[in-house]
């Protein structure tokens, strides 16, 4: 079965079928009103002919009946005219008086009835139609029938009825098209609501589930469904804040266990075993940490207020990875601007950031090497390495969680780069990797500066 | 190393964590006494002197940031380390307004925890005579004294200036900011290499006298002492 894809097509469609009935109905009914209006005037003209005839209609002193046509009627029921004619019958059935050659009744008589009747009848090859009125002159009733053939009937009505669809009838389809134009406009206003909501809608996800579709200006129609959505978002929210709370709640959980785990190691006398065992323990705590800040950044929500110096952020930063870097015989370097470059966002999120983006590129980079913190006053920060670089495949894919290129690399959880995107993300940061010559990976992070003032 | 008969207190409801952390700190010659919960600490601490306090934040009986926020209302100066096994933003930003003196997230290294407590105990008002110790390179902080293998060494005041600081911040970057103000004070006007000169003077001081140390420079930042790798 067809199906419509929208509320305003499916409007469209079915008026435009209203549409089209509509007018073929009502041409109908305004020729039938027409033709009835136009049945009632000749009907009227008749019982007044009628009437007219009746006023000369005189007694004698003896009771015969007279019939004295001024001679303005006269020619009005001439043979000659033959358009309209006249009888008079009365009781009997006898015809007193006609305006036809031979004398005959317009219509068979019926003394039974009414005073006023509208009757039609063939008449050799000619139809008559007219009105039958009865009328007492003297103490005789007579029936005075007054006619006129429809083959030559009033011009002036038949052309009104004839130019009727040319002249009036066409104006029908354009009124109702205009009808249907305006209640499409009534019906898109109609649904702004809607789609104002739905726009909200669109901004829902994980990290926005406190939003909710607003219930005051939507149509009453469509109240229960956007009501039923809100709660289903708050359901939605419980489920997300449960799911987050477990991640957090597990992490933290193991830490405890772990410390345990990390102080028996440090106090175990073979010192060599124990200083193994202690990489594995810190790798384990580093994933703890990543899973933590991972779970944190799902509900966190940057304050367009807050600003940061990029600049000191990015020294700090460098200043925590440094002896990490050295530990393995590599080195950092800070460049680019010494002066303070404010941008909106929160310093800690920015701080893990940078710290995510450092330790893939202490990771990454060739022993020996430094890797490079670059400040620039546009409000980005660039971390570069001398590592294999980013293929092009790859540059989707690194930001995934738990991707790694190489699962035997230490250190690496796969978790540090789609931390960075969140972050980048909840503050609306372009981040940007390309690669270096001769080797080596160039990560930026642009973020919006804020004027100088 | 920590100096004999100095007393801790350690808060931490984790039976297990708390012996051996109460373990090795001993080791490193500390006394030190463990308790479970917020109430026994809060009536232990009116009647008893520690040189520091260790506090787990999650307690049985309440959050470890209301003793502390209690300790601090009551002016109570002891050196607060806490201990946490949450780490997230929110969590630090409330320990260190609540008063923490330090910080430390779980799992920790020993040695972290131990270094941690020293750093305390030597701030000022809890001047210890300790020594500062990289490989085979030890500096007196009482005397200002460098010694390698054990062998007194005679360095120029601006060498040993920088050496002090460099050892006292020892697995941790001094800006070349810092450098300056300790050697110069805050007023004083620096030429714009001095430090890298004197920087390098140290650097070839210690490897001509066989210190098996590293002073790496970390550019556009500062100085890092560490040992040679």
């Amino acid at each position: 079965m067809f199906r419509f894809k929208s509320i305003i097509s499916r409007i469209v469609i079915l008026h435009v079928f209203a549409v089209a009935i509509t007018s073929v109905f009502m041409s109908l009914a305004l020729s039938w009103l027409l033709s009835y209006a136009t049945n009632n005037i000749h009907n009227e003209a008749m019982q007044e002919q009628a009437i007219t005839v009746g006023e000369h209609l005189t007694a004698d002193s003896d009771g015969q009946l007279r019939l004295d046509l001024p001679r303005d009627l006269l020619g009005l029921y001439s043979q000659a005219y033959g358009r309209y004619s006249y009888a008079v019958v009365d009781q009997g059935g006898r015809v007193l008086f006609s305006s036809l050659k031979n004398q005959a009744a317009l219509f068979p008589s019926d003394t039974r009835t009414h005073n006023v009747e509208f009757l039609e009848q063939r008449l050799g090859d000619a139809t008559v139609s007219g009105a039958s009125v009865k009328k007492t002159v003297g103490n005789e009733a007579v029936w005075i029938q007054t006619g006129e053939d429809l083959t030559n009937r009033d011009v002036l009505i038949d052309d009104i009825v004839a130019d009727f669809y040319r002249n009036v009838g066409w104006i029908t389809l354009p009124i109702l098209l205009v009808l249907l134009i305006a209640d499409i406009a009534i019906f898109r206003r109609a649904l702004r609501p809607l789609r104002q909501a739905s726009e909200i809608a669109s901004d829902i996800g994980p990290t926005r589930t406190d939003v909710r579709l607003p219930t005051r200006e939507i149509p009453r129609e469509v109240q229960p469904l956007v009501s039923a959505m809100n709660l289903a978002l708050d359901r939605l929210e419980e489920g997300f804040r449960i799911q987050r709370d477990f991640t957090a709640d597990a992490a933290h959980e193991l830490r405890t266990p772990l410390s345990i785990l990390r102080t028996r190691l440090d106090l175990l006398e073979d010192r060599k075993i124990g200083q193994a065992l202690q990489k594995d323990v810190e790798g384990m705590a580093h994933i703890i940490s990543q899973l933590l800040d991972i779970a944190e950044l799902d509900s966190f929500v940057v304050n367009p207020l807050e600003k940061t110096d990029l600049r000191s952020v990015t020294v700090e930063i460098a200043e925590f990875v440094a002896p990490l870097a050295l530990a393995q015989g590599k080195n950092v370097a800070l460049l680019g601007t010494t002066e303070p470059v404010w941008v909106t966002g929160n310093s800690e999120m920015l701080g893990r950031a940078i710290r995510n983006l450092s330790e893939n590129a202490i990771n990454h980079t060739a022993p020996g090497t430094t890797i490079e913190f670059v400040v620039d006053k546009n409000g980005s920060v660039s971390v570069l390495d001398h590592g294999p670089g980013v293929t092009e495949e790859e540059r989707n894919l690194i930001f995934q969680r738990f991707w790694r290129r190489d699962r035997n690399m230490p250190g690496s959880t796969g978790l540090g780069l789609s931390i960075v995107q969140r972050i980048a993300e909840l503050h609306s940061a372009a981040i940007t990797v390309e690669n270096r010559k001769p080797t080596g990976a160039c990560f930026s992070l642009r973020f919006t500066p804020l004027a100088l003032t | 190393m920590g100096t004999p008969h100095m007393r801790l207190l350690m808060v931490e409801d984790n039976a297990e964590l708390a012996t051996l952390l109460a373990t090795g700190l001993q080791t490193a010659g500390y006394e030190v006494d463990v308790l479970s919960t917020v109430e026994e600490a809060t009536s232990v601490l009116l009647t008893t002197f520690y040189a520091a306090l260790i506090l787990d934040l999650g307690l049985p009986d309440g959050d470890g940031l209301s003793l502390l926020r209690q300790l601090r209302h009551h002016n109570n100066p002891i050196p607060v380390l806490v201990l946490t096994a949450r780490g997230g933003l929110h969590d630090r930003v409330h320990g260190l307004r609540s008063g923490a003196d330090d910080y430390l997230v779980k799992p920790f290294a020993l040695e972290e925890l131990i270094a941690r407590i020293e750093a305390q105990l030597r701030r000022p008002g809890h001047l210890l005579s300790s020594s500062l110790r990289i490989a085979n390179l030890e500096f007196d902080t009482r005397n200002r004294q460098a010694s390698i293998d054990d062998q007194p060494q005679v360095l120029s005041a601006r060498e040993t200036d920088v050496l002090e600081l460099l050892m006292r911040s020892k697995g941790r970057v001094v800006s070349k900011k810092q450098v300056e103000d300790h050697i110069f004070g805050h007023s004083g006007e620096v030429a714009s290499n001095a430090i890298e000169v004197y920087v390098h003077r140290l650097r070839k001081q210690l490897a001509e006298r066989g210190a098996k140390v590293q002073v790496h420079t970390i550019r556009g930042i500062g100085y890092l002492i560490a040992e040679e790798s």
